[in-house]
């Protein structure tokens, strides 16, 4: 058993030696760890954000000098193809189409070449790309009204599949390169 | 005296007894180790050092993973999709689509019929819902007024709802003035992924 031992006890003088108490110690980690086991949380969730565009305090700067960001729209209608449309404001830059092709990963499923598209896009026409820019790429995702939640989900899932480095105070993480939020037509 | 003549076995003095097996071996170190003496001691330490040290890694481990807010409070009967490029879960409202019902963290807020039954096909607001959690949103201010709101309500939406339902409970939410929504997925593990 664990002890202290500092000799002595010789000539009628009390030993100084010790005993460290381990079987409590033992009867308390053992306690405390069964506390923890019973309370643990082992869920697995996790979210997926979106964000709602609501608009900003008005600005002093005329309307039309303000900067028309570039944003992504990902046309997920229909069930043949993809379509990812660059716009800037209200004017087509880009359009490129993406065959649906879905790959099962469980009971879900997922859509790799819109992933891998987008993120070659992303690359090419990003705006923001910078490690000490705090804005996000913008993208908008249109479905069908009876797209069910798991495909809007697989959409959403593969949007952020690009991802880079931003810069908070001291710290850099890699953060999603796009901002989602849904078309609401 | 009759000396060479042995007492009988009822006046024999008494003694200890000692050692009879094997007695018959003259040289001692010979008869100690046919006896087994000089072996290995029994006894047996059971090494409480390495123990406790496993122990305590449990325990940091443990606490490391422990979170104090309890279980996610998650729908049975919401069958979430999985993603991969997911964020961890925060503390907001909880709004549970499950078949035709909503919930706000367990408390049924509106149903999705009067959207999915409408003759026009249309994003709607959902009045209960809103009001519920314009509510929650006004109790937050109430109670933290030194706070910026930070905007986020989680959906749990099953994997089967219609996108109509989903964008209208998207809708509902940016109005009561959450708009950052998080959606409930489940995580799917990156070799999973691959």
């Amino acid at each position: 058993m664990a002890g202290i031992d500092t000799g002595g006890g010789h000539g009628g003088k009390r030993a100084l030696n010790q005993e460290v108490p381990l079987i409590p110690f033992i009867d308390f980690l053992l306690c405390l760890v069964m506390f923890l086991l019973v309370t643990a949380v082992w869920s697995q969730m996790a979210r997926i954000n979106a964000n709602a565009q609501v608009p900003g305090p008005p600005q002093d700067e005329p309307l039309e000098k303000q900067e028309k960001p570039k944003t992504l729209h990902v046309e997920a209608r229909g069930d043949r193809k993809f379509q990812l449309i660059w716009k800037e404001g209200s004017t087509v830059i880009n359009t490129i189409d993406v065959e649906r092709k879905k790959v099962n990963v469980g009971n879900d499923y997922r859509y790799p070449d819109l992933a891998a598209k987008i993120k070659s896009e992303w690359e090419a026409n990003g705006t923001h790309r910078n490690k000490t820019d705090p804005k996000l790429d913008q993208a908008v995702l249109s479905t069908d009204n009876s797209t069910p939640f798991a495909d809007v989900i697989a959409v959403i899932d593969a949007i952020y599949t690009p991802k880079r480095e931003m810069t908070m105070g001291n710290t850099t993480e890699l953060v999603p390169a796009f901002n989602v939020s849904f078309s609401m037509n | 005296m009759s000396g060479d003549k042995p007492l009988s076995r009822f006046h024999q003095p008494i003694a200890v007894p000692g050692r009879r097996l094997l007695h018959h071996i003259k040289l001692g170190f010979v008869r100690k180790k046919v006896v087994g003496g000089g072996g290995r001691s029994l006894n047996q330490e059971v090494p409480l050092i390495p123990f406790i040290d496993f122990l305590l890694c449990i325990v940091l481990f443990l606490l490391a993973s422990f979170s104090a807010t309890g279980e996610l409070p998650l729908d049975k009967n919401v069958k979430l999709p999985n993603a991969e490029n997911v964020i961890d879960m925060v503390e907001a409202p909880m709004v549970a689509v499950t078949g035709t019902q909503i919930l706000v963290d367990g408390v049924p807020a509106g149903n999705t019929r009067q959207i999915e039954d409408a003759h026009e096909k249309r994003i709607q607001r959902i009045d209960e819902l809103f009001q519920m959690l314009k509510a929650k949103r006004e109790l937050w201010r109430t109670l933290k007024p030194d706070k910026p709101f930070p905007g986020v309500v989680i959906l749990q939406v099953s994997k089967e709802v219609p996108a109509l339902v989903v964008k209208s409970v998207f809708q509902t939410a940016a109005l009561a003035g959450y708009p950052n929504v998080s959606f409930m997925v489940g995580r799917l593990g990156e070799e999973e992924g691959k």
